[in-house]
């Protein structure tokens, strides 16, 4: 028997990614009644840097170095694409208002002035990217410096020797060390390691290792895996230790980073009094006079929700936001029209890493200004029915490298103009 | 100066007919070089079925075939049975078909020696019960499903423990041709771009679909022409038993089990080269609606993979249906062409490929004046342990800790520990190939699971930095060719939870490690 409950609120957030959570955050913060449902497994995903523009063209692979600008461009070339539906300066804004939240739920980003930050990944190459966590920034520069790389072995997916041959191509001669976990016989799940990096032992058993470098080496790359809880503090204390520098390596799913995100959020977000329905199917019921009347289904729950406002942020097809048939594309909670490429051969291009992405990355919601989704007609669907993130169309943030820039600004935006116009 | 290998035979191509060659040879005694220019299986031995003909398919069209396949079941099912899965078929028919071809089917199988036998149709649902409800006929037949990877793989490690050698990646650029005889060959290392020369006595040329292009290297010309089939494998195994449409040969009407997947095809489509060939969203939807008439599942259940190959046949008129174009194969010695020490193989099947091999041996010992048998026929072929990761879903059942305990899972969809990797990466090496993610996905299930390669490959990558196999940041071009060769089975197939993978790959391939922007070498 299910438990049946109903709950009113000002602000549903479909979709618990970074777009929901970021909508979500900006709702709570402006003291609007917010209920969010979703799952937050994408942050497994998230790489934990946030782009906003890293590379335009994307046909001549062209990396951005001065964001803002290549943005500028991109809004005179590409009317469709969701950064030409505001401005520089309210994207500006809406990465200001996502650092500072991060910071009040302690986990601090670094916000750069102008200038995209080239970080290191796993693979050895350098991702074009704006706003990076504190653990993370210090590798943005490592010129004149003498770098250790560090893994761990069992660690999978991450090669001190495949960084170091990444750093090569940058003339930078580079250290490696490799560092058996005790007890270790097979593969060495991240979220394990990260829990211990909050041990204080493990933290001084690292440093010795670290040490035998001293003098060789004045900064340490580490994978990305320094701690779940506290991991500024972490690494800080490892710096102190041993008197290098410390920087993170972000790399392959699963993320620790992500989970840093997905941990803030569902923190802040709960103490800011956001009601978060998990794992939960949306359903659309009906509409009754202006409120959006919906359920919220789980195997253990069935809430009745009823909000004046609804952000759609329900992702494309990982997150399930769009659903693909083998003939059509359609969209899973308010069957709204979806842009897509006429026939299924256009969806995607003979090869999988070309340059010009796949025209399936293309498809989604129409949207107007506020990122409200169109009807056939080209009118708003629902009053005060918003999308953001992913599911807005004409947005290949794969290529771009912008899918957290459109997270943000289109949920800053959308949850700006739904408090402004009605409440 | 040229290095210059000295032996007895060279053989082009290193699909199940130049393997099998090699064997039969090396039993007989004969030193054999095998080269290709890409590596095991590239051409038709990798796409097709994976089915081993009871004979049944071809008793009314081609009858001569339908005696061979009956024949050489018996044999392989005898020594080769550690590639073998001994599934048994059924043929089955469905409202609409034609009512002739079912009457007129056991009498042909008879009259060719074809087992089968006819079966009850509810008993046939409850055989298979993924069968469709509008059957009107069914008959059980002796069809089997074989891994033709680990196949090529044990006759050619056969015929390297015999003093054999197989070249991957190596490409014959020119026949040295001199008093109506085959000089010598130049050869071309694709991996290192260094030439070599190869003299053999005899040259066979095993090429499959390339046959015509590398007869034309010795100024002879066979007309052929090339049949694209399109398969696609589903992520489950739909049926126990080989699934055939008891009607005239054409499009969608196998269904082959394999381990734990089921193969479904095909398509003819013709084609002008073998190389660079794709399956294409029309052929997969065309293979789904034809599929779903004897399996309505098809319709719903989840594709992890499609890909093509070009069946070679030799053309003796011309004609427009690609599939009344005998399956049977030719065995040409071009001594009648001027050149004496040449032989090309070409058609056929996969069922027959160790009768060509018999055949093509002899006709080589015989130009040697050697006076041998054939011994495949008797000796069966040893199980070596690089054949044994090629099985879909087997791996999964084996002890995977190695002795020294260490041995974390890189391929998780298909279960796939670090010590298979190292044990392949020799492998290759042995074979002086280059050990990288597409040689080590050949040999394995790395990459075939439904992820398609997102995760396997990034943990394989870095382990191969890890044990120095690779060292230089270049290297990240084999990474991007591994997911463009992954892709081409894919893209036909992107819809549902197929589409979700595929753009989860994308998210951390382009999206974290922007691979897109590494440029690719010329």
């Amino acid at each position: 028997m299910k438990i049946k409950k109903t709950a009113d609120c000002d602000v549903l957030v479909i979709g618990a990614g970074m777009a929901g959570c970021i909508a979500a955050a900006r709702a709570s913060s402006l003291g609007m009644k917010t209920i969010q449902a979703g799952n937050s497994s994408s942050f497994f995903f998230a790489s934990g840097l946030f782009d906003l523009l890293g590379v335009f063209p994307v046909e001549t692979g062209k990396i951005v170095d001065r964001p803002c600008s290549a943005i500028a461009q991109l809004q005179s070339e590409q009317r469709d694409h969701p950064y030409s539906k505001t401005t520089v300066d309210q994207i500006k804004e809406g990465f200001e208002f996502l650092a500072s939240f991060l910071d009040s739920a302690s986990l601090p980003y670094s916000l750069p002035g102008t200038d995209n930050r080239h970080i290191l990944t796993s693979l050895g190459t350098f991702k074009p990217t704006y706003m990076v966590p504190q653990t993370v920034s210090k590798g943005c520069n490592l010129e004149e410096k003498n770098i250790l790389i560090v893994d761990f072995k069992g660690l999978r997916g991450f090669s001190a020797k495949q960084v170091a041959a990444g750093l090569a191509t940058k003339n930078r001669q580079t250290q490696v060390l490799s560092i058996e976990v005790p007890e270790n016989l097979g593969n060495l799940n991240p979220v394990h390691l990260a829990t211990a990096f909050e041990k204080k032992e493990f933290i001084q058993h690292l440093a010795d290792k670290l040490l035998k470098f001293s003098g060789k080496a004045d900064i340490v790359g580490l994978p990305a895996v320094c701690g779940i809880h506290n991991s500024l503090e972490i690494t800080e204390s490892l710096e102190k230790k041993t008197g290098m520098d410390v920087f993170e390596i972000p790399g392959m799913p699963p993320s620790i980073p992500g989970l840093r995100l997905k941990n803030a959020f569902e923190k802040k977000l709960s103490g800011l009094g956001t009601l978060f329905l998990s794992n939960a199917k949306i359903i659309f019921h009906a509409m009754e006079k202006d409120h959006f009347i919906l359920r919220a289904v789980n195997d253990n729950f069935e809430t009745r929700i009823k909000a004046q406002g609804v952000i759609l942020a329900t992702g494309r097809f990982p997150g399930g936001g769009l659903f693909a048939r083998r003939d059509i594309i359609l969209e899973t909670v308010f069957d709204l029209p979806v842009f897509q490429p006429e026939t299924r051969e256009m969806w995607h291009q003979l090869n999988f890493l070309d340059p010009k992405g796949h025209l399936i990355n293309q498809a989604g919601l129409e949207t107007d200004e506020m990122f409200r989704p169109l009807d056939k007609a080209g009118k708003p669907a629902f009053e005060n029915l918003y999308a953001a993130g992913s599911i807005i169309a004409h947005n290949d943030w794969t290529r771009l490298k912008c899918g957290a820039g459109v997270a943000c600004i289109s949920a800053y935006t959308a949850v700006n103009s739904f408090y402004k116009r009605h409440l | 100066m040229y290095k210059t290998i000295e032996t007895d035979v060279l053989i082009i191509g290193g699909g199940v007919t130049g393997t099998g060659v090699a064997r039969d040879l090396s039993l007989r005694g004969l030193q054999c070089v095998l080269i290709d220019k890409s590596d095991l299986n590239a051409g038709a031995s990798g796409g097709n079925h994976g089915l081993l003909h009871s004979g049944a398919r071809y008793v009314g069209s081609d009858p001569k075939a339908a005696v061979e396949c009956r024949n050489e079941l018996e044999i392989l099912k005898k020594n080769a049975g550690h590639c073998i899965e001994d599934t048994g078929g059924l043929f089955v028919a469905v409202k609409g078909d034609d009512e002739t071809y079912i009457a007129d089917f056991p009498g042909m199988c008879e009259k060719s020696g074809v087992y089968c036998q006819k079966i009850d149709l509810a008993l046939a649902r409850e055989m298979e019960p993924v069968l469709s409800d509008d059957l009107i006929a069914v008959y059980q037949v002796n069809d089997a499903s074989i891994n033709p990877f680990k196949l090529s793989i044990e006759n050619m490690n056969d015929a390297v423990s015999r003093g054999s050698q197989f070249l991957s990646f190596c490409e014959l650029i020119e026949f040295k041709l001199s008093h109506k005889n085959i000089d010598y060959a130049i050869i071309k290392n694709l991996n290192t771009g260094e030439s070599f020369h190869i003299k053999a006595r005899t040259h066979v040329n095993a090429s499959g679909a390339w046959a015509a292009r590398i007869a034309a290297m010795a100024g002879i010309t066979i007309n052929m022409v090339l049949s694209k089939g399109t398969l696609l494998v589903t992520s489950k195994r739909m049926t126990k038993r080989v699934i055939n449409r008891l009607r005239k040969a054409t499009d969608g009407d196998i269904l082959v089990p394999g381990g734990v997947v089921s193969i479904i095809g095909t398509t003819s489509i013709r084609v002008d080269s073998p190389d660079h060939i794709y399956p294409t969203i029309s052929e997969v939807d065309h293979i789904i609606n034809e599929g779903q008439r004897i399996v309505p599942a098809l319709k719903t259940c989840r594709y992890i993979r499609a890909y093509s190959g070009a069946r070679p046949l030799v053309s003796e008129n011309n004609t427009t249906d690609d599939r009344t174009v005998s399956r049977g194969f030719t065995l040409r010695d071009h001594e009648i062409n001027g050149v004496d020490n040449f032989i090309t193989i070409t058609g056929g099947k996969l069922s027959t490929f160790r009768l060509m091999a018999e055949k093509t041996s002899d006709l080589v010992c015989w130009k040697h004046s050697i006076f041998s048998t054939c011994l495949t026929k008797e000796i069966p072929l040893p199980s070596t342990k690089t054949g044994g990761w090629s099985e879909p879903g087997l791996m999964a059942n084996e002890p995977v800790m190695s002795k020294t305990g260490f041995d974390p899972i890189l391929c998780e969809c298909e279960m796939v520990p670090m010590g298979a990797i190292d044990t392949l990466v020799n492998s290759v090496r042995q074979n002086k190939g280059k050990p990288d993610l597409i040689s080590i996905a050949l040999r394995s299930r790395v990459g075939k699971g439904p992820c398609q390669g997102a995760f396997c490959s990034l943990r394989i990558f870095s382990h191969l930095y890890d044990n120095n196999v690779i060292q230089d940041h270049s290297d990240i071009r084999d990474l991007k060719r591994f997911l463009n060769e992954r892709w081409k089975g894919e893209r036909s197939l992107l819809w549902d939870q197929a589409l979700v993978q595929s753009s989860l790959k994308e998210m951390i391939h382009s999206g974290l490690f922007g691979l897109e922007l590494i440029e690719n070498k010329q």
